[in-house]
C-alpha cells in the first residue's frame, strides 16, 4: 500500500453528509414528527422571495412599466413567448401563471446555492424536485383527460397514431412507462442531480482553497483553486437558470402533448 | 385537426431528453414484463429477452417519431 499523498491528509472531501441538516424545530403530530430544518426554511424563503417580487412589482402596474415592474415583465414575457407560445400555442396561455411561478420558484430555489451566507440549494434534496415533478405529472394527465376524455386520452397515449396496428402490443407498454413513469422520474432527478453536483463541486473548490492555503507547501495552489471556485459560481448561476428553464419548458411540452396529441 | 397555426413542436433539448426517456422506458417496460414472466414461469430467459424486445421497440418508436428529416 502506498502512503497517502501529502496533500490528502486531513482534507474533508464534501459528501452526502453535507446535505443533511439538523432539525431546528420539531412539530409533533400524533404518530410522527415533522422536522423543520435548513432545507425547509430555504424552501420557505424562496417562496416568500417570489411572492414578494411579484406583489411589489405588479402592485400598481403602469402601462409603461418602470423599475421592478419592467424587470419582472421581462421574466414573464420570456416565459410567455419562449415557453408557452413557442411550445403550446395560444391554448397554453391559461397555464402561464403556473409556468411563470414554476420558473421563478425553481430559479430562486436553485440560486440559493450561490447566495453568500446560504450556499445551499433547496432543490438539492429530493422532496422539492419530486413534488414539482408530481405536480407536473398530475397537471398534464389532468389536462389530457379533461380535454380528450379518459378513453381517448389513454388511447392516444398508449397507441399513438401512425404505427401499424400489430406493433401496438410492442409499443403500448413502452409508451405507458415512458409517459407515466419515466417523465416524472427524469424531471425530478435531472433537477436534483444538477443541484447536488453544483453544490459538491463548489464545496470542493472552496474548501480546497482554504485547505491548500493553510499549508505553506501547497499555498500557491490555492490561487487557481480559488479562481476555479469563482468561475464555478458564475457557472452555477447559469445552471440555476437553465435548470429552471428546462423544468418549465418540459412541463409545457408535456402539456402540449396532452392538449393536442401528435398526428 | 382544427387549425392551430401557432403551435410549434418541442425544440432540440426536449427531443434529446424524450429520446432518452423512450429508450429507458422501452427497456424498463419490457424488461419488467419479462421479469414478471420469469417469476411466474420460474425461468430466467425472459428478462433478457424482454430487455432486448424493449430496446428494439424503443428504437422503432424513436425512429418513427423523430426520424423524419
Amino acid at each position: 500500500m502506498l502512503p497517502p499523498p501529502l496533500a490528502r491528509e486531513g482534507f474533508h472531501a464534501p459528501g452526502t453528509e453535507d446535505f443533511e441538516w439538523p432539525a431546528i424545530w420539531e412539530i409533533h403530530l400524533g404518530g410522527f414528527t415533522l422536522e423543520i430544518n435548513r432545507t425547509a426554511l430555504l424552501m420557505l424563503l424562496a417562496t416568500l422571495v417570489v411572492l414578494a417580487l411579484f406583489l411589489v412589482a405588479f402592485r400598481r402596474p403602469k402601462v409603461v412599466p418602470r423599475g421592478l415592474q419592467n424587470l419582472m415583465e421581462v421574466g414573464v414575457e420570456f416565459v410567455r413567448r419562449q415557453i408557452v407560445l413557442e411550445v403550446i400555442g395560444q391554448d397554453g396561455l391559461r397555464f402561464l401563471p403556473y409556468l411563470v411561478t414554476l420558473f421563478f420558484f425553481i430559479f430562486f430555489a436553485n440560486v440559493l446555492e450561490i447566495v453568500p451566507g446560504i450556499n445551499f440549494p433547496a432543490t438539492s434534496r429530493m422532496a422539492l424536485p419530486l413534488f414539482l415533478a408530481i405536480l407536473t405529472w398530475v397537471l398534464f394527465n389532468w389536462v389530457g383527460i379533461s380535454t380528450q376524455g379518459l378513453g381517448r386520452y389513454l388511447r392516444n397515449t398508449l397507441f399513438p397514431p401512425g404505427i401499424p396496428w400489430p406493433l401496438y402490443v410492442l409499443i403500448a407498454p413502452i409508451e405507458f412507462v415512458s409517459t407515466l413513469i419515466v417523465r416524472p422520474v427524469t424531471l425530478s432527478v435531472r433537477l436534483l442531480a444538477n443541484m447536488i453536483a453544483g453544490h459538491l463541486i463548489l464545496a470542493v473548490f472552496f474548501l480546497g482553497t482554504v485547505y491548500l492555503i493553510e499549508r505553506p507547501a501547497t499555498a500557491v495552489f490555492a490561487v487557481p483553486a480559488f479562481a476555479m471556485a469563482v468561475a464555478l459560481v458564475g457557472f452555477e448561476l447559469i445552471v440555476a437558470l437553465l435548470q429552471a428553464y428546462i423544468f418549465t419548458i418540459l412541463t409545457a411540452v408535456y402539456l402540449a402533448g396532452a392538449l393536442e396529441p401528435e398526428h | 385537426m382544427a387549425g392551430s397555426p401557432d403551435r410549434k413542436g418541442p425544440g432540440g433539448a426536449e427531443v434529446a431528453w424524450s429520446i432518452i426517456g423512450i429508450l429507458l422506458a422501452g427497456v424498463i417496460a419490457w424488461g419488467g414484463i419479462g421479469w414478471l414472466v420469469d417469476k411466474w414461469a420460474g425461468t430466467n430467459v425472459f428478462l433478457p429477452v424482454g430487455i432486448v424486445i424493449g430496446a428494439v421497440g424503443a428504437f422503432y418508436l424513436v425512429i418513427r417519431r423523430y426520424g423524419r428529416g
